[in-house]
């Protein structure tokens, strides 16, 4: 080959390669969403979802088999034999749990981000084409109801009424059964993660706006809305009275759920994300450093454990131990004791 | 965050909302108008690399420098020596076509970097977003999420318009950005008067492979960056008609014949005289 064709060929090439580097159009990882069944844990993680045996963390199936150009962001949900998940790439699918073979398939026009909510034989699922749509479950649509903007946050059902928070600002109080609105409200600043709900009737959630806001479930009126110094990404976990969740510049809060006060703030230094776990003795939370630290109910520091990779969610908990979803690690899956001990790691094979 | 965020991608980044906010939230309009400022930014570098090339191309045509290159063939090192005084004695610096294109490098990727960032399109991407926003600039609770529609396309995804009673949706960015990438390296293509220029070949390949691998970006990545291809290849091509630097004839043929013929008929009337 004529050196300047060689040379021109390369220049194109590394061209190529810095653009395609920096661009894929779609971010280089997703984390992982993870459900069980109490034998297996499903976990979907970049491009597949996988089976995993619980007692030794070995694969029992993985779909698809090849890894596509999709990825997953939301976890799968398990419902009447049927493990429900939705890609990027904008279809849901029902999978088989026991082989991992495809039910049916929902196509929607926006990337699945946030995992679907069941309720009875009610599949409500959130999409990125700012459409919730429930559909029965053989995948069949029933109504659907169309915020402004995408639909990345989980909704959470209550009674006859489900709430659906959006990248709009608003927040939707739904009915059920036919997906009319009951009552909207502004809440300043895109949803991210879902709302909590309390048994009282009270909703928890963060926003984009650095807030936490508590309203009711009634007619959407905000009881109290507190501002931080730093950015929220976090869902709150309720324990009795008790609102934990963390913020981006590294403090974990215990507030109470009533009046929004602090009971007690604990710095974490690295950025608290996601929904902290709350165990039988402790809540733990997880760090996008990768860090794992169980508090005390009331703040103090019990264990630190720190797994290799990004977390952005707490802990599954599973019988007596927990279940930590790795994003960029060495595992996307490990298992470990309540006190933070590896019990194993889930390596996929080739 | 490293130093290329600090000093390029988080700048661009703000400034690239800031426009975006400065004109009612259009996300498309913000993008043309981002890349229009950095290309007026980077204008003066440019002026300097064609000037720089211009001078190389001449010096090409000097006869001094035709016969260093047949008087020392044999001895490179020699050889180096007289051009660098020839270089000294004409004025030229052999690096200012060069050094303006090494500058521009990293501005014109660092444009492209904070474009992909803005157009946020998963948790992650947006989280990274966050951190890159200046709090005393910007309002993140009024910015998020990004209006990322423009005309038909959702910018954060790869464009194709569909057209009712057709299956699939046309590429019609893609069309556009290898059209304006080849219209553009054809127009400031110089005119070669040697057949056997390798430099002549050598652009000529370019003004080939480059629209097809710009095709091949603007169809795989997300429709934002497809418009910012168009943008920054009609602003260049504006730059280089600005500059007097763009060979109309490379693209419209017709225009070659009639520059002929007007050059056969001075020829003639010079003989006649």
């Amino acid at each position: 080959m004529n050196k300047r064709k060689f040379n021109l060929i390369s220049i194109v090439i590394l061209a190529a390669v810095l653009l395609t580097a920096c661009s894929s159009g779609l971010s280089g990882s997703s984390w992982p969403g993870i459900t069980t069944n109490g034998d297996t844990f499903y976990v979907a993680n970049m491009a597949q979802v996988y089976a995993i045996r619980a007692t030794d963390g070995s694969q029992v199936w993985r779909f698809p088999e090849k890894p596509t150009r999709t990825m997953y962001f939301a976890a799968p949900v398990l419902v009447e034999n049927q493990l429900i998940v939705g890609d990027y790439q904008k279809t849901l699918q029902s999978l088989n749990p026991a082989t991992g073979s495809v039910n049916w398939t929902f196509v929607a026009k926006g990337p699945w981000i946030a995992s679907p909510l069941v309720v009875d034989s009610t599949i409500f699922a959130p999409n990125g084409d700012g459409n919730l749509y429930a559909l029965d479950l053989s995948g069949n649509q029933l109504w659907k109801f169309t915020a402004e903007k995408a639909l990345w946050s989980r909704p959470v059902g209550n009674g006859d009424t489900i709430y659906q928070a959006s990248m709009d600002h608003n927040i939707y109080a739904l009915d059920m059964t036919s997906g009319s609105v009951k009552w909207t409200k502004n809440l300043g600043g895109a949803v991210i993660y879902s709302p909590t709900l309390s048994d009282d009737g009270m909703l928890y959630v963060a926003t984009m706006a650095r807030e936490l806001i508590a309203l009711s479930t009634k007619n959407g009126e905000i009881l109290w809305q507190r501002k931080f110094e730093e950015s929220l990404w976090s869902q709150p976990a309720l324990h009795e009275d008790t609102l934990f969740f963390g913020d981006l510049g590294g403090k974990a809060y215990g507030i109470n759920r009533l009046n929004g006060k602090d009971i007690w703030v604990q710095s974490l230094t690295d950025p608290v994300t996601g929904e902290p776990t709350v165990t039988e003795d402790s809540v733990i939370f997880a760090t996008e450093n990768g860090t794992l630290a169980a508090l005390s109910f009331t703040g103090e520091r019990k264990w630190t454990e720190t797994v290799t990779g990004k977390l952005y969610n707490g802990p599954v908990q599973f019988e007596d131990k927990l279940l930590v979803g790795v994003a960029l690690g060495e595992s996307p899956l490990v298992l470990k004791t309540n006190s933070g001990q590896n019990i194993w790691s889930f390596i996929a094979p080739k | 965050m490293n130093i290329w965020d600090s000093l390029i991608i988080t700048p661009f980044i703000n400034v690239l909302l800031f426009i975006y906010n400065l004109i009612g939230q259009n996300f498309g309009i913000a993008i043309i108008l981002f890349t229009l400022l950095i290309r007026l930014v980077t204008h003066p570098l440019m002026v300097k690399q064609i000037k720089g090339a211009q001078g190389m191309q001449d010096l090409q045509k000097n006869e001094k420098w035709i016969k260093t290159q047949e008087k020392y063939k044999g001895d490179k090192e020699k050889l180096a020596q007289e051009q660098m005084a020839l270089y000294k004695e004409l004025g030229i610096n052999p690096f200012s076509s060069c050094l303006p294109t090494l500058i521009q490098l990293p501005i014109i990727f660092g444009l492209y970097q904070a474009v992909i960032y803005a157009m946020a399109t998963t948790p992650i991407d947006l989280l990274n977003l966050v951190r890159h926003i200046y709090p005393g600039l910007l309002k993140v609770e009024t910015l998020i999420p990004l209006n990322n529609r423009f005309l038909w396309m959702d910018l954060s995804q790869p464009e194709r318009l569909n057209i009712p009673g057709l299956e699939f949706g046309i590429p019609v960015m893609v069309v556009i950005v290898v059209l304006t990438t080849y219209i553009q390296g054809k127009l400031v293509q110089p005119p070669s008067t040697n057949a056997k220029d390798q430099t002549a070949a050598m652009s000529g390949m370019m003004n080939l492979y480059m629209p097809i691998f710009m095709g091949y970006l603007a169809y795989t990545l997300a429709s934002g960056l497809a418009l910012y291809f168009v943008a920054s290849n009609l602003v260049g091509i504006a730059q280089y008609a600005m500059l007097g630097k763009v060979n109309w004839a490379n693209v419209f043929p017709f225009l070659k014949k009639k520059e002929e013929k007007a050059a056969k008929g001075k020829t003639k009337l010079l003989k006649a005289k």
